[in-house]
């Protein structure tokens, strides 16, 4: 690997590491599931496994790396989570100045790799890993920082209540010294016991809206992401993979292809063909040269697929039961939602550079699951797990699609036939047909009033291919103890606990195309269904939808904290149910993750032409470590989700996946963000909850509820599109 | 082919395929990593550069057709080391979250304020088309604002 | 790439995506189409025919549009974000046609090109209109850029922007575009033989 990849780091041949062992305990998911075997407490397990922010499960039993100090006083932290864009590795930062007393700017966060670092088995996502990481990186760094003063201690001869802290330093009566230096030579860890954290009132970075670390980086354009990384060496590869759902290659002829200029090599793998060559443009060009025949044993139609998806088909499971259901002869509202499958078109795409060599692998590339990769490319190879070393880099997005970089062994399948590093990158079209797409969903959600203009009864009956199920985090034998898919329930079991009646009913099926994890999971278009309906019960009985959304909650802590949210959101934006000249609003609200939200979208119609003009967010979103990067995450995810509500649509054509490229994939602009997203943040709990998807529940619902104000019509199918 | 041009007020002799896309060129030969491949489509705006000062999209640009002008990308926007103003205005506004996108909508912005130095909201609208996931158009309006005003205080 | 020659009377399949290529085929009957089907376009002898049956054709309409947005595509799709002709037909000023597309076509990104690629002014939108409609406002010299007819003859016969419409390279998929119904020399002869006959445009 050359140096110029190593941006981040800088290279320093004598490096103080410290080693901790154990220390961090694993509860994770499957303790859970042990006892969830039965139905009424495996959705009580459900429920919690909803809002559960599971805590941090690395490894704790290696020797691991986790703080590295540089002759130059600077701390490297190796993070056991990877920089998505969420302004994670920021936070981590801001843990660790706080505890460790340390300059913001002295300390760099990298992404730990393989050989390194201590990784999370539950990869990066679910926007957890602040809010996993929080309390032990502060327990770690103070345990440092305690450690430190104790080196410094024994160096100066001084007694440890002689000495503080301070950035960096240790002051002591006759001057001061570095971290480095009174870490100089140690070679013998005594871990300290007991080390006390910093009462709130003493934390100068928590809390406060700190400019992101990586912003220089990021502006400059520093070559900090996967598909920046570079070997000594190496070649370009493109791989070739069945377009049609469901197909396969019958026949291939490459021989016109070999012989373009720059190439090197043609690879055959397992159902997929590579073409290595000097250059990346050099092996597209040969690509186009290849001749295929593929089998396609079935022609799949977007009216096979809404068949195939709906309520009443599949896997039934109850997910929320409480008081009575619906009858089929009871007086009842009905309507049904839908919305389509969605792509992540996150902006850099997949790739990875491999290198096989000597019995050993290394592979560089943006994942959010480096731990798998890893594991991944030794299966591949016929590796041992330590034999392999994968480097994760700065994502240039992934919002879901990275968790599965099973890409990245076929690279290393064809490094190890090539002899040479070999660098390999997804087209644009391949993302798009290669996409673990957001699950199409189908809703019907029924309700009624009782006689004091209440919600006497809420049903949300939701039906969704894989979302956990069959995913990297959810294996065959856990999917089936929990009998449901918990990433499709997000958001679909109904939150008002008021309601006296309630019922949440998913139907699961497999599709035949890789549907799994997208920003939010089931959260965007269960809430648009549940949100949307609430909203048309509201309108069609002259019942203002805040009031009666205030009168289904309960009075617990969560209740009352939705309840804030909402009451706020109302009073922020002035909300009304009256049309303001060409402009109306809509409201909605979810609980995601134990984080509430609510928004209020303020719509315009000119010449048919609808635009978001405001959103007001309120978000519950616990101690925010920073404000400043938590309000990003706000107007990040309305805009996407104005993308996914009124914008997005993967369909089918000719039995592939279409269409193939942004543009045809029609997503929000800049012309279609709104010019206004006022956020405002309530602390509710202190801790951290997570941030980067929760405030996508309520949007698509928020936008459809001011359409059906502002042109009379219920919008029911995603995305929402006036004719 | 033989092809010279500037790049970054540098000459550059490459020896390569004519049809090469500038991208590849600028990427993998000059070894300039800022400048990103997002869709090859001139689609998304990723690759976006400045030749002979105006906006091209590199994905979709041979690099035959860079023989003789001059290249600007992302590296070499900035002046004697000092951030340009888009540059600024967008670490003063804390625009980038995942940061991919970034670098073309700053090259985009740039030569759209060369050519509209006071752009309003519609003209922002209009001229700054391409594409960002993480949603950060909202913050990219307040520093194409921004930097508008940082430029023509330079003036 | 496809490329048909026109003996007497050649039939063409096409499938039909505007409903304008219905109201201008004069010489297919009176069945009534839908979108989608497939139907058989004959086209005459006549030079008129011929020449109509190139202007027609998408490859030359989607750069004549009636709104402000190019078309794009073998559907004649509005072009993809809404990209503007802006002030000189050029797009605006941000960004050029000249951002995406340059002189030749481009078989990587699949972006087509030729010198001066750039929009019809709008005097000379073709979308929605009739063959007399469109033959009228080409000859007319208030509407078509003050052009004679001998410059007409050169700008359909010699433009390297026209002459594209035989050339028009793979699209973003590596597919090759759609040619028009009438090869370029047929084209070229035809539009020479119109313009010297006169260029009369039939009553219809």
């Amino acid at each position: 690997m050359s140096d110029k990849n190593k941006s981040v780091q800088k290279t320093s041949s004598s490096r103080r590491k410290f080693l901790v062992r154990g220390g961090l305990g694993s509860i994770g998911l499957l303790a859970l599931g042990s006892c969830v075997f039965i139905n009424p407490l495996r959705r009580s397990a459900l429920g919690l496994s909803e809002s559960l922010v599971l805590p941090y499960s690395g490894k704790g039993t290696d020797a691991n790396l986790w703080f590295e100090f540089t002759e130059e006083n600077t701390l490297i932290f190796h993070s056991p989570k990877v920089e998505m864009g969420q302004g994670t590795f920021t936070g981590f930062a801001q843990i660790i100045a706080d505890e460790l007393d340390l300059d913001m700017n002295s300390i760099i966060v990298q992404a730990a790799a393989t050989d390194t670092g201590i990784l999370d088995r539950f990869t990066t996502g679910g926007s957890l890993s602040i809010a996993q990481l929080y309390n032990p990186l502060r327990e770690m760094a103070a345990m440092m920082r305690q450690m430190i003063v104790n080196e410094a201690s024994k160096k100066l001869g001084m007694a440890v209540d002689q000495l503080r802290t301070r950035e960096g330093f240790i002051d002591h009566p006759n001057g001061s010294l570095s971290y480095a230096e009174a870490l100089a030579n140690v070679t013998e860890w005594k871990l300290p016991k007991n080390v006390a954290l910093k009462p709130s009132t003493a934390l100068k970075h928590i809390g406060k809206p700190i400019p992101r670390i990586d912003l220089h980086d990021k502006i400059v354009g520093a070559p900090i992401f996967g598909l920046d990384a570079e070997m000594e060496n190496m070649l370009h590869a493109t791989i070739i993979r069945p377009e049609h759902i469901g197909s396969s290659i019958k026949s291939i002829d490459f021989s016109e292809a070999g012989q373009m200029p720059g190439v090197v090599r043609v690879v055959e793998g397992k159902g997929w063909l590579g073409i290595v060559a000097e250059s990346f443009s050099q092996a597209l060009a040969a690509r186009s040269k290849v001749n295929i025949e593929w089998d396609i044993p079935k022609v799949w139609t977007e009216e096979d697929l809404r068949a195939y998806l709906k309520v009443g088909e599949g896997k039934q499971m109850i997910t929320q039961k409480v008081g009575a259901a619906l009858e089929d002869d009871d007086e009842f509202v009905s309507l049904s939602f839908s919305s389509p499958i969605g792509a992540h078109a996150q902006m850099e795409p997949n790739g990875a550079v491999a290198e096989v060599k000597d019995g050993k692998a290394t592979v560089i590339l943006s994942t959010q699951s480096i731990g798998a990769t890893q594991h991944s490319v030794a299966k591949a190879l016929g590796f041992k797990t330590k034999d392999v070393n994968v480097i994760g880099k700065y994502l240039g997005g992934g919002f879901g699609r990275r968790l599965d970089t099973s890409h990245a062994a076929e690279v290393a399948l064809i490094a190890r036939e090539i002899g040479r590093p070999v660098k390999f990158s997804f087209t644009r079209k391949e993302e798009f047909q290669n996409d673990m797409f957001r699950p199409p969903t189908h809703h019907i959600v029924k309700g009624r009033l009782n006689e004091q203009g209440g919600i006497a009864n809420l049903e949300h009956h939701y039906a969704s291919g894989d979302v956990a199920i069959n995913s990297l985090l959810m294996p065959p034998a856990m999917s089936k103890m929990l009998g449901t898919d918990v990433g499709a329930m997000r958001g679909a079991n109904i939150m008002y606990g008021n309601i006296a009646n309630r019922r949440a009913v998913q139907w699961h099926k497999t599709l035949p195309f890789a549907t799994s994890f997208w920003r939010s999971l089931g959260l965007l278009a269960n809430t648009f269904a549940i949100e949307s309906f609430i909203d048309e019960l509201a309108w069609n009985n002259q019942i203002d939808p805040i009031a009666l959304r205030l009168k289904s909650l309960g009075d617990d802590e969560t209740q009352t904290r939705i309840s804030k949210v909402i009451k706020l959101a109302a009073e922020k934006s002035n909300y009304t149910n009256e049309l303001i000249g060409n402009r109306a609003m809509g409201f909605a609200a979810s609980i995601d993750v134990g984080a509430p939200c609510a928004q209020v979208a303020e719509l315009s119609l000119t010449n048919g032409i609808v635009r978001v003009e405001k959103v007001t967010c309120v978000f519950d979103c616990g101690l925010a470590v920073n404000p400043d990067q938590v309000k990003a995450q706000c107007e990040g995810s309305i805009i996407m989700g104005i993308s996914a509500a009124m914008h997005e649509k993967m369909g089918l054509k000719d039995g592939r996946l279409f269409p193939i490229n942004y543009g045809s994939y029609d997503m929000a602009l800049m012309r279609h963000s709104p010019k206004e997203i006022d956020v405002h943040l309530i602390q509710g709990l202190d801790r951290p909850l997570p941030v980067g998807e929760p405030p996508l529940g309520p949007i698509g619902a928020a936008i459809g509820n001011a359409l059906r104000r502002l042109t009379g019509t219920r919008f029911t199918d995603l995305p929402m599109k006036l004719k | 082919m033989k092809i010279s041009f500037s790049i970054n007020g540098k000459s550059q002799v490459l020896e390569l395929d004519g049809n090469t896309p500038l991208l590849w060129a600028i990427r993998d030969v000059l070894d300039l990593k800022g400048t990103k491949f997002g869709c090859g489509k001139a689609a998304c705006g990723a690759c976006t550069i400045h030749v002979d000062g105006k906006a091209v999209r590199s994905c979709s640009f041979p690099v035959k057709m860079a023989d003789g002008k001059e290249i600007t990308t992302i590296e070499g926007l900035s002046k004697d080391g000092d951030l340009h103003p888009v540059q600024q205005a967008w670490k003063d506004e804390i625009v980038p979250q995942c940061g991919y996108c970034q670098p073309g909508f700053i090259m985009a912005t740039a030569a759209m304020l060369n050519e509209i130095p006071n752009p309003t909201d519609e003209d922002i609208d209009q001229n700054i088309i391409n594409i960002c996931r993480c949603g950060t158009y909202y913050r990219m309006r307040k520093a194409i604002h921004k930097a508008a005003k940082l430029q023509n205080l330079q003036k | 790439m496809m490329k048909h020659t026109i003996v007497g009377f050649v039939i063409i399949a096409i499938i039909l995506s505007l409903s304008f290529s219905l109201e201008s085929t004069n010489n297919i009957g009176q069945k009534t189409y839908q979108d989608g089907d497939e139907i058989e376009v004959m086209i005459g002898d006549d030079p008129f025919d011929k020449m109509m049956a190139v202007l027609l054709h998408k490859r030359c309409v989607n750069c004549h549009p009636g709104g402000d947005i190019p078309l794009q595509g073998e559907d004649s799709h509005l072009h993809n974000f809404d990209i503007e002709r802006g002030p000189d037909d050029h797009g605006l000023a941000g960004y050029t046609c000249e951002t995406c597309h340059s002189s030749e076509n481009n078989d990587f990104s699949g972006v087509p090109g030729a010198p001066h690629w750039a929009l019809a002014p709008r005097s000379m939108a073709w979308e929605g209109k009739t063959r007399v409609e469109i033959a009228s406002q080409m000859m007319d010299p208030n509407r078509n850029g003050g052009r004679t007819p001998k410059e007409i003859e050169e700008h359909l016969t010699e433009h390297e922007l026209v002459l594209w419409a035989w050339n028009p390279g793979v699209d973003a998929e590596g597919t090759p575009r759609e040619v028009p119904p009438v090869s370029k020399e047929e084209f070229i002869e035809a539009v020479k033989e119109w313009i010297e006959a006169g260029a009369i445009i039939p009553a219809e």
